[in-house]
């Protein structure tokens, strides 16, 4: 009887592990049922910079079937192909076309072509020149269609110089806010590290009014820098969206920190120009410094890189 | 009674005979630019693009039209900034034209001679290629216009004093119907 039982087991794990398997090797199976092979790559720029968009061209040496490709943002291009030899073009206008005279596709296997595209000195003279002003067609063909049959109303051409000159003037208040957000690095960065001669017990009266110095700098360009985002006009009708939030958010801490810093400061300022240690209120200046210059920081940086 | 049953048949049908044009119009189309910086890449995305073609006497014309404050890159500041670096509320319309033979729209790559007004500008790119694609009875077209900011005389703007890259290639992805 327990043989019997053993036997019974012996089939049931032996089922269960067959199961498995054509669980976990269904796919693959079936994937070479299908008979392809892939082809994958990255089409860079001299400088090693992906080439978004590129046309890839697969020809078929045996059949001349031609299988057009373009690559993704970050330069990459993939086919499924039938096994075979293909003659691979890579060409982007402003590059010189790359051409590789042979690759050969095996079934089930992925080949993996990356090519670097070299700027063309003649740029653009093989694909894609761009002719300034228009020739006869196709605009001027009386029987193409036309903007109102696309129920766009003249109305909705017609431009609107106010609105083009109000874009104006808030890009170029912005364009100032960022450079003076910059620069204000600079102070802001030398304001908290004389700041290790201005506090503590090891501290000068030239350390001090170094720090102060600084620290009044910063705190004039600081509000110069916020002076030409507030004053940046408005956009009707714009929603704010994406990481311009979180710039705008942390104003909100960077703000009320840049006014409460130098009261704080002055008021440890009096203290130690008395011979007094930093007390009350006064012993925040540091952190709430360190905060307002993180703030900051991460301001810049929220709008400069993406996450 | 069977000439009676031809011009019922003929009045029932006459395109069919009287060789008129045909039309297709837009169903769906997605535009996509790329801008590239040295710190970061973004794509801006427009899916409010209209289109029509006629088909005449074997040639085809096709008109696209994008308004400049539809594309979203995911950040309305930076779309503001493109907006005016663009002069989007001077020039609020894109307008893509093309031309083709009839007999061009069953190949499966096409290569068009495009003319796109924007920014005030009229470019014209000679023999783009585009895929096509058949489904059921609509037409997927797709490809990619080697657009580059000088073409439309913007000056590239900056961040951190890095100015963008002078390609903005435009991926183009049209799904087409007959009228």
């Amino acid at each position: 009887m327990p043989a019997k039982i053993s036997h019974h087991r012996s089939v049931c794990i032996a089922s269960f592990v067959c199961v498995c398997l054509f669980v976990i090797l269904a796919p693959s199976l079936m994937a070479q049922t299908h008979g392809t092979g892939a082809l994958t790559g990255t089409v860079i720029d001299p400088s090693g910079a992906p080439v978004a968009f590129a046309m890839v061209t697969a020809t078929s040496i045996d059949t001349g079937q031609v299988q057009p490709a373009a690559t993704g943002t970050d330069g990459t291009y993939n086919f499924s192909l039938h096994p075979g030899d293909y003659h691979m073009r890579f060409e982007y206008r402003g590059y010189k076309t790359a051409e590789f005279p042979s690759a050969t596709i095996n079934e089930n296997e992925t080949m993996v072509l990356d090519r670097k595209l070299e700027a063309d000195a003649q740029t653009n003279s093989n694909t894609a020149a761009p002719a300034q002003q228009p020739a006869p067609t196709p605009s001027n063909n009386p029987t193409a269609p036309s903007l109102e049959d696309l129920g766009i109303t003249p109305a909705q051409v017609k431009g609107n110089p106010k609105a083009q000159a109000l874009l104006d003037r808030r890009t170029h208040m912005l364009k100032v806010h960022q450079r003076l957000g910059l620069i204000t690095i600079a102070p802001f960065a030398a304001t908290l590290i004389s700041s290790a001669t201005a506090g503590g017990r090891q501290t000068s009266t030239t350390g001090r009014d170094l720090h102060a110095a600084l620290g009044v700098t910063t705190v004039g360009m600081y509000f110069t820098t916020a002076y030409f985002a507030i004053r940046a006009p408005r956009i009707p009708g714009t929603q704010t969206r994406g990481p311009i939030r979180l710039h705008k958010a942390l104003a909100w801490i960077h703000g009320p920190g840049m006014v409460l810093t130098p009261i704080l400061g002055e008021m440890a300022f009096a203290q130690k120009n008395r011979g007094e240690r930093v007390h009350g209120i006064a012993s925040f200046h540091g952190p709430v410094a360190i905060v307002t210059g993180a703030a900051f920081g991460l301001a810049v940086v929220s709008v400069s890189f993406k996450f | 009674m069977l000439g009676k049953l031809l011009i019922g048949f003929l009045l029932l049908f006459p395109p069919a005979f009287a060789g008129a044009d045909s039309q297709w119009v837009l169903d769906q189309g997605t535009l996509t630019y790329h801008v590239s910086h040295p710190l970061h890449q973004f794509d801006g995305v427009s899916r409010a693009a209209r289109g029509k073609g006629i088909c005449h006497n074997g040639q085809c014309d096709f008109l696209i039209a994008v308004p400049v404050k539809s594309f979203d890159s995911g950040d309305s500041n930076r779309d503001l900034h493109t907006l005016q670096v663009t002069r989007g509320a001077e020039f609020p319309i894109v307008t893509v034209r093309t031309r083709m033979p009839e007999s061009a729209s069953t190949s499966a790559t096409i290569y068009l001679d495009l003319e796109i007004q924007f920014t005030g500008q009229t470019v014209q790119y000679k023999q783009i290629p585009f895929q096509r694609v058949s489904q059921g009875s609509e037409t997927r077209i797709t490809g990619t216009i080697p657009a580059k900011l000088t073409d439309f005389k913007i000056d590239p703007p900056s961040l951190l004093t890095m100015p963008i890259k002078n390609d903005i290639p435009v991926r183009v992805d049209l799904t087409w119907r007959p009228m």
